[in-house]
């Protein structure tokens, strides 16, 4: 009896039961284990660990008519089985393009595929034609299952203790953020992913705070991010840095093109201290014209320097 | 049977197998092995595990049965194991950012198959669209990203004028792209650069303009293809300079606030402080990238050693300078 037989036996029988088995009875259900004694509790711990590192949804209960009560294992159906979710062939064939064109490492969407009816074959042959990887974090996995359950996470960052009701996860400039709301602060916060020290724990408290809608979701420049008031700069970019410019800016900046191919960006800053380090990108080719205060703020900046 | 493969690997692929066979009596075996990515000795073994499993009392009734003839598959057994098991949190979010990725990419849904299949994904996930994920992989224009996919899916030369960051200045090439990714919020093209003669990486977002041209370059036999570096590279610097980061070694010393630093570039950390500050080797292909490094972290940091780009004391000043010119005249 090889030990997937018994993980398999060990499921079906936890599965089909509708009443907690204890461990003692399984030990007579299942084939494959040793003698009761300290080998058996060794065998059957190092089973529950396995079947709950697969993601099996092994419940521990008291056995009903058990005095001093006894604890029984079962794994619930409704939380077993993977609720259809109706998807059509060319359906199915879309979500299996896009695992295949866009990777994340190690968080198995081969696999999801397989459960949801997809072929892996497709995947083996059109592994190189991935447009783009994105990287995996631990967290990720334990912070979307708090979202969609609507439990709290709680992790240490840069040393302080948080605890967060999570609302989303964002991918952006090749990073991992979370958007949550921060209970210790009572206000929304962003943390990034890979500045969380260690493992985030999810505590099954029901969050509270309400998620706000999704208002923006265009691709945000760190200077039109925070609570600040928005100030219109313009910025005067060279003819030949236009092009560059124009596409680091985005649909949220307005323009004026000179006759000499220079161009005047309109650009909404939020945070002036992040626009100005995008403008120093520019180096010599571009000028901040206005507004006064804000051209000065950078004559000072750049005047501490020189 | 694969060998790294552990029960709990093999355990996983059954649960999803047993139920897929069931739904599909009389499968051929090789369609199977297919689907699930296996050789049919491979998939033959793994329902050889399935003939022992099944309820108690272990009667004949109560096991898996497995039929296979004529290169064909029928199994039966009681009702557990009628659907796969539910998907991980993990697989769940590597599906749906994988569609929301692809989604924001124009031109990649064309009859909205997969916007539906999100979006009953995601409900099936408990996940509505104020909460849940979201993927950018990075800015680009929608049409240069377009044309240069088509270009490299049908071998077609381009002429574009690229502004090298690194380098502060800007060049005409004709490149013949093959591959077109993101990568760490990026988007990047190889191609074959006939203008520098070589293979190249450069940022999409960087092509000012773009238009097809009948001039092929001389790329040999193979197109110019060479395999890529494995990530794209993080730093500025090394991007539309080749392949292999050319370059001298410029050691700084930065404030605590400027930990980022070795956080975003590849660097090499020589000693760290008790305050936090630190002294780093960092490895720059020109002196512009560097310049706009000095700017960005003021006076907290200092250049130690100037990699010959210049003097390590005037080289933040002489910068700031050149850009305070403009703001006098």
């Amino acid at each position: 009896m090889s030990k997937v037989e018994r993980l398999l036996n060990l499921t079906a029988v936890l599965l089909e039961t509708r009443i907690p088995i204890t461990a003692d009875d399984l030990r007579e259900l299942v084939e494959g284990y040793p003698p009761p004694g300290p080998s058996f509790n060794r065998a059957f711990e190092r089973d529950k660990d396995d079947l709950r590192t697969l993601g099996i949804p092994l419940v521990v209960e008291s056995v009903a008519h058990t005095d001093p009560p006894l604890l029984g294992y079962r794994i619930p159906p409704e939380q077993y089985y993977l609720p259809d979710p109706g998807l059509e062939q060319d359906e199915l064939a879309a979500l299996n393009l896009a695992a295949l064109t866009i990777r994340l490492d190690d968080l198995g969407s081969g696999e999801a595929l397989w459960k949801l009816g997809a072929s892996a074959g497709a995947a083996e042959q059109s592994a190189n034609g991935a447009v783009a990887t994105i990287p995996s974090d631990e967290n990720l996995g334990p912070i979307f299952s708090a979202i969609t359950a609507r439990h709290t996470v709680g992790f240490i960052y840069r040393g302080d203790s948080r605890r967060v009701e999570p609302w989303r996860l964002d991918f952006q400039r090749g990073r991992w953020y979370l958007t949550g709301f921060d209970l210790d602060r009572n206000a929304e916060r962003n943390f990034r992913l890979n500045r969380i020290d260690g493992s985030v724990t999810v505590e099954a408290i029901t969050a509270t705070a309400e998620r706000p809608a999704n208002e923006t979701r265009q691709a945000r420049q760190a200077w039109e991010i925070g609570p600040d008031l928005v100030t219109e700069v313009q910025l005067l970019v060279d003819a030949d840095r236009v092009a560059w410019a124009r596409q680091q800016l985005g649909e949220a900046a307005t323009s004026e093109l000179n006759d000499d191919g220079d161009v005047i960006f309109t650009v909404p800053v939020v945070q002036v201290n992040a626009f100005f380090s995008f403008v120093i990108g520019f180096l010599d080719h571009a000028e901040i014209l206005g507004p006064p205060q804000v051209r000065a703020d950078f004559i000072d900046l750049l005047g501490d320097m020189a | 049977m694969k060998k790294s493969e552990s029960a709990g690997d093999r355990m996983r692929r059954l649960l999803a197998l047993m139920p897929w066979l069931r739904e599909r009596p009389g499968v051929e075996i090789a369609d199977a092995a297919t689907h699930f990515g296996l050789t049919e000795e491979q998939l033959l073994d793994d329902l050889a595990v399935v003939f022992m499993v099944g309820l108690p009392p272990y009667s004949p009734d109560a096991l898996v049965d497995v039929i296979i003839e004529d290169g064909k598959i029928w199994i039966s057994y009681a009702d557990f194991f009628r659907r796969p098991m539910r998907l991980t949190p993990g697989q769940g979010l590597a599906l749906l950012a994988a569609s929301e990725a692809l989604l924001s990419v124009q031109g990649s849904d064309v009859d909205g198959s997969l916007a539906r299949a999100l979006e009953k994904l995601a409900s099936s996930l408990d996940v509505t669209p104020e909460a849940g994920v979201e993927v950018r992989l990075g800015q680009a224009d929608q049409g240069v990203l377009r044309e240069l996919r088509d270009a490299a899916g049908s071998g077609q030369a381009l002429e574009i004028s690229y502004y090298s960051y690194g380098r502060d200045e800007l060049t005409d090439r004709t490149i013949l792209p093959w591959r077109v990714f993101a990568d760490s919020g990026a988007w990047y093209v190889e191609a074959f650069c006939g203008t520098a003669g070589g293979a190249r990486l450069f940022r999409v977002d960087r092509i000012g303009s773009l238009v097809p041209t009948d001039t092929k370059p001389d790329a040999g036999p193979d197109g110019g293809r060479r395999a890529g570096p494995e990530k794209a590279p993080d730093t500025w610097a090394t991007v539309g300079a080749g392949f292999e980061s050319s370059g001298s070694t410029v050691r700084l010393q930065l404030g605590p606030e400027a930990a980022w630093v070795s956080e975003t570039y590849p660097c090499e950390v020589v000693s760290t402080f008790a305050d936090g500050s630190t002294v780093i080797d960092i490895m720059v292909s020109a002196r512009p990238w560097l310049e706009r490094l000095l700017l960005r972290l003021g006076q907290s940091s200092s250049v130690i050693e100037g990699g010959g780009f210049g003097e390590p004391a005037s080289l933040r000043t002489d910068a700031a300078r050149r850009i305070l010119a403009r703001y006098e005249r």
